[in-house]
C-alpha cells in the first residue's frame, strides 16, 4: 500500500497554510493597501524560488476520530529563497492571522529570535525581515498561565547576525514591541511612507502613560521615524518600491563577512574624466554646490544607492560602484548646515562606516566639512560627544579608505574622515583647505593683542588673514608630504579606480568578522 | 504638463532671486540663492519649463520644507 493518503494530507495542509487567516481577513488586509506576507515574499524573491520552512505549523482542530479538520497557520511565514540569483533567508509576520502576534511555537518560529535567523546564521546568507506585527500580547499570558521574562527567546541571534550576514528589515505594517526591536537590529531598514508605522509603543499605550492623544501615523510614520528621528533608514512610496530598495541594497552586499562584495561588469569607462568637475566647486568660498552631482560625475553611471537621504542631511552616505567594485561614499553636503557635522549626521556617518567596515566595502570620503555644528542647540544635543564617537569609530576602521578633500576639512569633524589604521590615502583637489579651524574664525582669537595694538585693527586683521591664507594652499601641504597628492578634479574617477583595484589583495586577505573593542564615547 | 513645486531643503534666508515669473528655464538652472550658515545655497530647477510663481522675496526668512517657487513643464 502506498502513502497516497498522507501525500494527499500534505497537499491539504499546505493548502490550509496558503489560506492564511481566511478570505475575509485577506480582503481587509488588501483594503488597507497592503499585500499579504506570501504576496510580499513572491514579489520580492525570484520566480518560484521560495522554499518554505515550517509551513505546516499552526493550530489544528481534530474530530473525535483524530482526523484533522483544519489548521490555522502560525502567524509567521518563512523559508529560503533567492533574490537576483543569490540565496536569502526570509520571513515575515502574517497579519491576517491574529494580527501577526507572537506565536508560542516550540522552535521559536517567528517572533523574537525566530528560526529564520538561525537559517541565516547557519547558511551564512542575508536575512530579510518583513515586519508586520506588534509582538507579544497579554493573551499569551492567559494561555500559558504565567508571564514570559523578556528576552528568554531573545535577541542574542539578532545581535550575532549583525556581525555575520547582511540583515534587512522592511517595516510593512504597524510595528511595535519585539518586531519593532528587530527592525532596528538590522543593517538596512526601509518602511512604506503613509502605510507603515513603527514605535516603542503605540497610541493606546501613549494615551495611558502620558495622556497624549496621537494617531499612529503622527507618532510613528516615516515623517517622524525616517525624516526626523533616523529610527528607520529609508522610506519607500509603496511596497513595490520597498522591495526594489531591498534588492538594490543586497546587490552591494556579500552573502556574509567571509566573502567580498560582488563585483559587477562595468560599461562606464574607467578613464572617463568629466569636465564638469573642474568648475563644480565655486571659487567663492561661501558658495555651496551640489555634492550629489559631483558624486554622480565620479562613480559608475547609475550606481548610487543613498542610505538615509532624508536624515542628517549635512552628510551624504551612498553605496556606489567604481569600475564595478562596491564602494561606500561619505560626502559632506555644503547645502546643509554648510556641511557641519551635527548629531544626526554623526549618527548617520557612524552607521555607514560600521556597515562598510563590516562587509569589507572600501570607503571614499569626499570631504567638505567646516567642523562640528556650533551653538546652544547643538551643545544641548551632545554634538561634541556624538561627533567624537564618529572620530572614534573612524579610528577603528580597518577597511581601506581614501580621503579626498574637495573643499574644507577642519577640526575634529575633519578627523572623522580619515582612518589611520589601514592605509589611508589623503588626496586633495586644488580647492582643498584644512586645519584646526578656518582662518577667518581663528585670526581674531589667536592674534588678539597684535590686532588690538595695531593703529588700524581691522586692517591688521585682514593682513594676518591674507598671510595665513597664502600658507593654507594645498600645494604647501603636499610639498611637506602631509597630503599624498593634489589632483586635477577631472582625474578623480581614474585615480579612485586605480586605488580601489589595488585594494583587492588586501581585502582578500582580511576577510571574516571584525572584532570591536573598547568603550566608545 | 507637470507642475513642480520647489520646497526649501533648509532653514535660512532668501539671498537672491535669479529668475522671474514667466522665465523659461532648463533643468539645473539656478532659480533662487538661499543663505544659511554663512553659505550661499543655489536652488535649481528640477525640470525644464516655465517659472509660474515665486513665493518668496529677497531677505525673507524661510523654513525647511517651505515652498519657494513653482515650475511648469
Amino acid at each position: 500500500m502506498s502513502w497516497q493518503p498522507e501525500a494527499d494530507e500534505i497537499a491539504q495542509r499546505r493548502a490550509w497554510a496558503q489560506e492564511m487567516g481566511g478570505a475575509e481577513a485577506i480582503k481587509r488586509h488588501h483594503e488597507r493597501n497592503r499585500l499579504t506576507v506570501r504576496e510580499r515574499i513572491a514579489a520580492l524573491c525570484d520566480g518560484e524560488s521560495f522554499r518554505e520552512v515550517g509551513g505546516l505549523s499552526g493550530a489544528a482542530k481534530y474530530d473525535a476520530d483524530g482526523k484533522v479538520q483544519h489548521v490555522v497557520p502560525a502567524p509567521y511565514v518563512m523559508g529560503l529563497a533567492q533574490i537576483d540569483g543569490r540565496p536569502v533567508a526570509i520571513g515575515g509576520e502574517d497579519f491576517t492571522v491574529r494580527g501577526g502576534t507572537s506565536w508560542g511555537g516550540a522552535r521559536r518560529k517567528g517572533g523574537q529570535g525566530g528560526f529564520v535567523e538561525d537559517l541565516a546564521h547557519q547558511f551564512r546568507i542575508p536575512l530579510v525581515n518583513l515586519i508586520d506585527g506588534a509582538g507579544g500580547t497579554v493573551t499569551s499570558m492567559r494561555r500559558r498561565g504565567y508571564s514570559v521574562f523578556p528576552g528568554v527567546d531573545g535577541f542574542e541571534r539578532s545581535v550575532e547576525l549583525l556581525g555575520e550576514v547582511p540583515v534587512v528589515a522592511a517595516v510593512m505594517g504597524t510595528a511595535a514591541g519585539g518586531p519593532a526591536g528587530r527592525a532596528i537590529l538590522s543593517h538596512f531598514s526601509v518602511m512604506v511612507r503613509g502605510s507603515s508605522q513603527i514605535f516603542a509603543a503605540g497610541p493606546p499605550v501613549v494615551k495611558r502613560s502620558l495622556g497624549q492623544e496621537i494617531d499612529k501615523e503622527d507618532l510613528g510614520g516615516a515623517g517622524v521615524t525616517v525624516d526626523i528621528a533616523g529610527t528607520i533608514h529609508n522610506a519607500a512610496a509603496n511596497e513595490q518600491e520597498a522591495f526594489e530598495q531591498i534588492r538594490r541594497f543586497l546587490s552591494y552586499m556579500p552573502a556574509n563577512v567571509w566573502q567580498l562584495p560582488p563585483k559587477q561588469e562595468c560599461s562606464d569607462p574607467a578613464d572617463r574624466q568629466d569636465e564638469g568637475l573642474l568648475s563644480i566647486v565655486p571659487r567663492k568660498r561661501t558658495q555651496a554646490y551640489n555634492m550629489r552631482k559631483l558624486i554622480d560625475m565620479v562613480v559608475d553611471k547609475d550606481s548610487v544607492f543613498e542610505i538615509q537621504p532624508s536624515y542628517g542631511k549635512s552628510v551624504i552616505t551612498s553605496l556606489a560602484r567604481l569600475d564595478g567594485h562596491v564602494v561606500g561614499i561619505i560626502a559632506n553636503n555644503p547645502m546643509h548646515l554648510g556641511g557641519a557635522m551635527d548629531v544626526k549626521s554623526a549618527r548617520k556617518q557612524i552607521h555607514f562606516m560600521e556597515l562598510c567596515d563590516t562587509f569589507h566595502v572600501p570607503l571614499v570620503f569626499l570631504v567638505d566639512v567646516p567642523g562640528f555644528m556650533v551653538g546652544l542647540e547643538a551643545e544641548k544635543a551632545a554634538t561634541l560627544r556624538e561627533g567624537m564617537r564618529a572620530v572614534y569609530v573612524a579610528g577603528q576602521l580597518t577597511v581601506p579608505t581614501i580621503t579626498l578633500v574637495i573643499r574644507k576639512c577642519y577640526g575634529m569633524a575633519g578627523m572623522a574622515t580619515c582612518n589611520k589604521n589601514g592605509f589611508d590615502l589623503k588626496l586633495a583637489w586644488p580647492s582643498g583647505e584644512w586645519g584646526s579651524l578656518p582662518v577667518e574664525g581663528g585670526v581674531a582669537a589667536a592674534f588678539r593683542r597684535d590686532i588690538e595694538a595695531a593703529p588700524d585693527p581691522k586692517q591688521r586683521e585682514q593682513e594676518l588673514e591674507a598671510e595665513l591664507r597664502q600658507l593654507a594652499s594645498p600645494f604647501r601641504t603636499a610639498e611637506a608630504f602631509a597630503v599624498e597628492d593634489v589632483i586635477d578634479p577631472r582625474e578623480t574617477r581614474p585615480v579612485l579606480i586605480d586605488f580601489i583595484r589595488l585594494c583587492r589583495d588586501r581585502l582578500d586577505t582580511t576577510l571574516g568578522p571584525k572584532p570591536r573593542y573598547g568603550v566608545g564615547p | 504638463m507637470a507642475r513642480h513645486v520647489i520646497n526649501s531643503e533648509i532653514t535660512g534666508t532668501v539671498f537672491k532671486i535669479e529668475t522671474a515669473v514667466g522665465a523659461a528655464v532648463s533643468s539645473g538652472d539656478v532659480l533662487i540663492v538661499l543663505e544659511s550658515m554663512k553659505m550661499e545655497i543655489p536652488v535649481e530647477a528640477p525640470a525644464a519649463g516655465k517659472v509660474v510663481e515665486i513665493l518668496v522675496a529677497e531677505g525673507e526668512a524661510i523654513a525647511e520644507g517651505q515652498a519657494l517657487a513653482t515650475v511648469e513643464g
